[in-house]
C-alpha cells in the first residue's frame, strides 16, 4: 500500500471529480461529500508521503509499471515526491480541503440553481494542480497544466456579468503560457531525446553551451511566468480574481500561480540545475530587476484599490515577485526563502481569501468604505484578518516573517540591495493598508449591512465559514513556528548541493 | 538541398506560430483571437512532428511477416512514434481550450452583442 | 525529409499553409475565416502524413479540421454575427508585431544547434523511442507502435487527455447552460433567425439517414481496429460523435435530443474517464502498478501481452465514449446558446 501512496493523492480528487459529476444529475446533495472524501484522502496519503520523504527519501513510481530500461532510460511516466514537492503536496491538498469546507455555504446560496458541476470542476483543478507539482514528466506536466487551466477558466466564468471578459482573458494568456511551455519542452526533447525530468537533468551538464538548450530554457521560464502572473504578464490576475465568485477566487488564489512558481523552481533546479543559471549572469540580473518592480508595482496598485478583492489580488501579485527574486537569487538563503514562501504564501493567501469572503457574504459588497464598524460586528471574522495581515507583513512568529527574513539575508547576502528594498516596501505598504482597515473598521457607526438587528451585538459570517478561516489563520502561526523544524529536515535536502551557502 | 529545405521547413513553422501568437494578443475579434491561438498550437505541433521525422520513414506500424509473427524492425527506417503520441494529445487538448474559449466567446456575445474587445470594454465601463 | 520523395510538394504544402493562416486571420467575413481555417487544418493534416505521422494527421482532420471548423461555424451562427468591425488601434498592434518578430528571431537563434533534420540517430529517435518499436510486440502485442504508447507506456497521458475533453465538455456545459423557465434578465437574448434551415431539403435529410450508419460502422471498426491500422480511440469517437452532430444539422436539435437525452449524454460523457480510471484501479487491486494490464492477465483471456492488449482495446473504448458525447454536447451546447432548443 505504501508504495502506492503517490497515486493516491492524483486519484482522490479525480474520482471524486467524476462521480461528483454522475451524482450532479441524480443525488446533487452527493457532489459536496464525494468532493471532500476525495480531497480528505488525497491530504491523508500526501500528510504521510511528507513523513515518508523525511524519513527515508524521495519516493518515485511508475505509471503502467514502466520504468528505466537499459540503454533508454524511463520508457513510461514517472511521478515522484521528493524533497522539493512533498511540503506543496500537502499544502494544496490540505487548503484544497478546508476550502471545500468553506466553499459550501457560498456555493448554496451564490451559485444556486447553477451548482451540478461546480464541485466536479472544483476537484479537477485540484487534480491538475497535484499533477503538477508530483509529475516527474516535463510533456505530463503540461497535460495537468492544461486540466487546471480549464477548470480554473469555468470555475471563474461562474462569476457571471464581467467574469466572462475576464475568464476569456485568461483563456489567452494562459494557452499563451502553456503553448511557449510546451514549445520550450519541444526544444529540450530535441536535444535531449527524453521527457522524464530526471533522466534530463543527467543529460543537461553534458551538453554545455547548447543554443537550443538555452531557448528552451526561455520559453518554459516565459510560460511558467505567464501562469503565474508576474510581470509584465499580470494583465489578467485583478480581473479574473476579482470577478469570480468568492468560492472559486478562495481555491484559485493561493493554489495556481504558487505551483506556477514551483514549476519554474522545479525547472531550475532540478532539470537545468543551479551551475546553468550561475552561467547566465545577465538574466539573473534582469529577472531580479524585474522581480523588484513586480513587488513595487503590485504593491502601489494594492494601495490605491478600494474594491477589497482586487486588493487582496494586488497582494498576491507582489508575492509572487517574491518568490520570483528569491529563486533567482541562486543562494541557499535566497532558494530557502522562495521554497518556504510558496507553502507559506498558499497558506496566507487562502486565509486572506477566506476572511474577506466572510466579510463579502455578510456585507454583499466589497468596497473598503463599507468596513465601517466591522470590528464590531465581526471580531471574530476580522481577529483572523488582522493574523493574516500580520503574516503577509511580516510579523513574527507567523510564517510570513521566516520566509521574509531568508529572502532578505539571500539578497544581503547577494548585494542584491534593491531587491531588498521592494521587499521592505511592500511590507510597509501592507502596514499603511492594515492600519487603515483598523481605523475603518473601528468606526463607531457600522454600515447598515452590517447593522442588522442592533439587539444582536454581532453578526458573524456563518460557521461553516467561520472555522476554516480561524483554522488557516491559526495555521499560519503554526507553520510560523514550525518553520525551522521543516527548513532542517525537507528543505535543506531539496537544495542542491553544489550551492553557495 | 536538404539543408535547405530543412531550415526552410523550420523557419516556415517559427513564421506560422508568430502569426498566430501576434493574432492572440493584437487582435480584437475575440474569434479571431480563437483562430489565432488554433494556429499557433497547430505550429507547435508542426515543429514537434517535424523533429522527430527521418529521411524515408515508414508509418509506425509493424508489418507482418509470414504466419503471424513479426520480423525485428529496423528502427531507423520507422518513423519516430513518440512525437505523435505527444502531438495526438496536444492537439485534442488544442481543441478542448478552442471549444471553452468559443463557449466564453458566445456568452459575451450574448451580453454586449459584439465581438469586439474595444467595443466591449465600453460597454462595460457604462 | 520526409517519407514523400518529392520536395516540391512539401515546399508547396507549406507555403499553402501559411497563405491559409494569413488569409483566416485577415479576412473580416467570420464565417469565412472558420472556413479557410478548416481548410488551413487539412493542408495540416497533409503535411503530417507526408512526414509519416498518420495517426496525427488522421486525427487532426477528424478533431481538428472536422469538429473544430463545426464548433467555430456553429458559434457564429447563432450570434449572427458574419462581419468584424472596421480594425482600429494600429500602435498596439506594430508593437505586438515588434515583439512577436524579435521573438521569432530569437527562436531561430537556436537552428544552427539544432541535429540535421531527418537524422535517424538524433537524440529524439535514438534515446526512448526506439524501445518502443522494438519491443511493441513482445510487450503488447500491438503492431501500431503509436496506439501501444498512447494506451500503454504513456497511458497516463491519455487518461489525463481524456479527462481535458470531459472538463472542456463540462466547463462549456457550466458556462453556457441556461434554464429558458428562468431567464435572467441581466443577459439579453440575441437569437438569430436562421436564414437557411437546412431540414426544409429533402435531399439533404435522406442522404444524411443514409450516410449515418456506414460513418458509426466505420468508426467502430477504427476503434477496435486501432492496434492494426492507423486509429484508435480519440478518431472513432470523434467520427462517432460527427455522425450524430450531423443529424442534428440536418435534421434538427430536437430530433437528436429526442434520440439521446441531455442527462443521457452528460452522464455517459463521464462514464468513459470513469471507465479508463476504473481500468487502471482494478490494476492496483489485482497487484501491479496503476494502469499495468499486464497484473490483469487473471480475468482477462491470454498471457501477460494479450492482456495488455485487451487493456488497451477497453481503455480506447473508454476514450472514445467520452470524445464521443463530449463532441456532441458540446455542439448542442454552441449551437442553441446552451439552452438546447433549435440551432445550427
Amino acid at each position: 500500500m505504501r508504495e502506492q501512496l503517490p497515486i493516491v493523492i492524483i486519484l482522490g480528487p479525480l474520482l471524486g471529480a467524476v462521480l461528483a459529476a454522475f451524482t450532479g444529475w441524480f443525488r446533487p446533495k452527493l457532489s459536496h461529500p464525494l468532493v471532500v472524501v476525495g480531497l480528505a484522502i488525497s491530504f491523508a496519503a500526501a500528510l504521510k508521503l511528507v513523513f515518508i520523504v523525511a524519513a527515508v527519501g524521495a519516493q518515485e513510481y511508475w505509471l503502467g509499471g514502466w520504468g528505466t530500461k537499459p540503454g533508454h532510460g524511463v520508457v513510461g511516466i514517472q511521478i515522484t515526491v521528493d524533497h522539493l514537492n512533498t511540503l506543496l503536496l500537502a499544502a494544496v491538498s490540505g487548503i484544497a480541503l478546508l476550502t471545500a469546507l468553506y466553499t459550501k455555504r457560498l456555493v448554496d446560496t451564490e451559485l444556486a440553481g447553477r451548482q451540478r458541476y461546480f464541485y466536479a470542476l472544483f476537484s479537477l483543478l485540484v487534480t491538475g494542480l497535484l499533477g503538477i507539482t508530483i509529475t516527474g514528466d516535463i510533456f505530463n506536466l503540461y497535460v495537468f497544466m492544461e486540466i487546471a487551466a480549464l477548470s480554473s477558466y469555468a470555475l471563474i466564468a461562474y462569476g457571471r456579468g464581467r467574469a466572462y471578459m475576464a475568464a476569456f482573458n485568461y483563456l489567452i494568456m494562459g494557452t499563451m503560457g502553456a503553448c511557449l511551455y510546451l514549445l520550450g519542452v519541444g526544444f529540450v526533447f530535441a536535444k535531449t531525446g527524453t521527457l522524464n525530468i530526471d533522466d534530463v537533468s543527467a543529460i543537461v551538464p553534458a551538453l554545455g553551451q547548447s543554443q537550443a538548450l538555452f531557448v528552451g530554457f526561455v520559453l518554459i521560464l516565459l510560460g511558467a511566468w505567464a501562469k503565474m502572473a508576474f510581470f509584465p504578464f499580470h494583465g489578467w490576475l485583478p480581473n479574473a480574481y476579482a470577478h469570480a465568485p468568492t468560492a472559486s477566487a478562495a481555491l484559485l488564489a493561493p493554489l495556481a500561480t504558487k505551483v506556477a512558481v514551483y514549476t519554474m523552481l522545479r525547472v531550475m533546479v532540478t532539470v537545468y540545475s543551479i551551475d546553468y543559471i550561475n552561467h547566465s549572469p545577465g538574466i539573473q540580473s534582469a529577472v531580479l530587476y524585474l522581480s523588484s518592480i513586480a513587488i513595487v508595482v503590485a504593491s502601489f496598485f494594492s494601495l490605491t484599490q478600494t474594491n477589497l478583492k482586487k486588493l487582496a489580488s494586488y497582494i498576491v501579485l507582489s508575492e509572487i515577485g517574491y518568490m520570483v527574486g528569491g529563486a533567482w537569487l541562486a543562494n541557499k538563503p535566497g532558494l530557502t526563502g522562495a521554497m518556504v514562501h510558496v507553502v507559506a504564501d498558499a497558506a496566507m493567501t487562502s486565509a486572506l481569501f477566506m476572511a474577506i469572503g466572510c466579510i463579502v457574504y455578510r456585507l454583499g459588497q466589497a468596497q473598503l468604505d463599507d468596513l465601517k464598524g466591522v470590528f464590531f460586528k465581526m471580531p471574530v471574522t476580522m481577529a483572523a484578518f488582522v493574523v493574516t495581515m500580520a503574516a503577509l507583513i511580516g510579523v513574527p512568529p507567523t510564517c510570513g516573517f521566516f520566509s521574509k527574513w531568508y529572502l532578505i539575508q539571500g539578497a544581503a547576502q547577494a548585494g542584491v540591495w534593491h531587491f531588498v528594498v521592494a521587499l521592505l516596501l511592500s511590507s510597509l505598504v501592507k502596514a499603511i493598508i492594515l492600519f487603515r482597515i483598523i481605523e475603518i473598521g473601528y468606526n463607531r457607526v457600522p454600515h447598515p449591512a452590517i447593522e442588522g438587528n442592533p439587539a444582536i451585538p454581532r453578526n458573524e459570517a456563518p460557521l461553516s465559514m467561520l472555522i476554516p478561516t480561524v483554522a488557516m489563520a491559526l495555521g499560519l502561526i503554526a507553520l510560523g513556528l514550525g518553520t525551522s523544524t521543516l527548513v532542517n529536515t525537507i528543505i535543506t535536502k531539496a537544495l542542491p548541493a553544489a550551492l553557495t551557502p | 538541398m536538404e539543408n535547405l529545405m530543412a531550415n526552410f521547413n523550420y523557419v516556415i513553422v517559427v513564421v506560422l506560430m508568430m502569426i498566430g501568437l501576434w493574432s492572440m494578443l493584437a487582435q480584437k475579434n475575440l474569434i479571431k483571437k480563437c483562430i489565432g491561438m488554433a494556429i499557433f498550437q497547430t505550429g507547435i505541433i508542426l515543429f514537434f512532428i517535424s523533429i522527430g521525422a527521418k529521411d524515408n520513414a515508414l508509418v509506425p506500424i509493424l508489418a507482418e511477416a509470414a504466419n503471424h509473427t513479426y520480423a525485428v524492425p529496423d528502427v531507423a527506417k520507422i518513423a519516430n512514434p513518440l512525437t505523435q503520441i505527444l502531438m495526438l494529445t496536444a492537439i485534442v487538448v488544442g481543441v478542448a481550450t478552442l471549444g471553452v474559449g468559443l463557449a466564453l466567446a458566445q456568452k459575451i456575445y450574448q451580453q454586449h452583442s459584439s465581438f469586439d474587445e474595444d467595443e466591449i470594454l465600453e460597454n462595460q465601463r457604462k | 525529409m520526409s517519407a514523400l520523395p518529392i520536395w516540391q510538394f512539401d515546399v508547396l504544402l507549406l507555403m499553402l499553409v501559411l497563405l491559409f493562416a494569413v488569409v483566416a486571420l485577415s479576412i473580416r467575413n467570420l464565417m469565412g475565416a472558420a472556413v479557410v481555417f478548416g481548410a488551413y487544418s487539412f493542408m495540416m493534416c497533409l503535411i503530417w502524413a507526408g512526414m509519416g505521422a498518420v495517426d496525427v494527421a488522421f486525427t487532426e482532420a477528424a478533431v481538428g479540421a472536422g469538429v473544430s471548423t463545426v464548433f467555430v461555424v456553429s458559434t457564429l451562427y447563432n450570434t449572427g454575427a458574419t462581419v468584424q468591425r472596421r480594425p482600429g488601434g494600429l500602435a498596439f498592434k506594430l508593437f505586438i508585431g515588434v515583439v512577436v518578430t524579435l521573438a521569432g528571431m530569437f527562436l531561430l537563434t537556436a537552428l544552427p544547434d539544432f541535429p540535421k533534420w531527418g537524422d535517424p540517430n538524433s537524440p529524439v529517435n535514438a534515446t526512448v523511442a526506439p524501445y518502443y518499436i522494438l519491443n511493441t510486440i513482445s510487450d503488447s502485442h500491438v503492431p501500431n507502435v503509436v496506439t501501444s504508447v498512447l494506451a500503454d507506456y504513456r497511458g497516463f497521458d491519455t487518461l489525463l487527455e481524456t479527462t481535458v475533453v470531459f472538463i472542456a465538455c463540462i466547463a462549456i456545459y457550466s458556462i453556457l447552460r441556461v434554464d429558458k423557465a428562468k431567464l435572467e434578465t441581466d443577459e439579453p437574448v440575441v437569437v438569430a433567425a436562421p436564414r437557411y434551415d437546412p431540414s426544409d431539403s429533402l435531399i439533404v435529410r435522406q442522404a444524411s439517414r443514409f450516410m449515418v450508419p456506414f460513418m458509426q460502422l466505420f468508426a467502430l471498426y477504427v476503434i477496435a481496429h486501432g492496434h492494426y491500422s492507423p486509429g484508435g480511440g480519440f478518431q472513432g469517437g470523434v467520427i462517432l460523435g460527427a455522425s450524430l452532430i450531423l443529424l442534428a444539422i440536418s435534421f434538427d436539435l430536437k430530433f437528436l435530443l429526442r434520440q439521446w437525452s441531455e442527462k443521457t449524454l452528460m452522464l455517459l460523457v463521464a462514464a468513459g474517464v470513469l471507465l479508463y480510471a476504473a481500468v487502471g484501479l482494478a490494476c492496483v487491486f489485482m497487484g501491479g502498478d496503476y494502469l499495468d494490464y499486464g497484473y490483469l492477465d487473471s480475468v482477462l483471456p491470454g498471457e501477460r501481452d494479450m492482456a495488455r492488449s485487451h487493456g488497451i482495446l477497453l481503455v480506447e473504448i473508454g476514450v472514445g465514449i467520452t470524445v464521443m458525447f463530449s463532441m456532441i454536447a458540446i455542439h448542442i451546447n454552441l449551437a442553441s446558446n446552451g439552452r438546447f432548443d433549435r440551432g445550427l
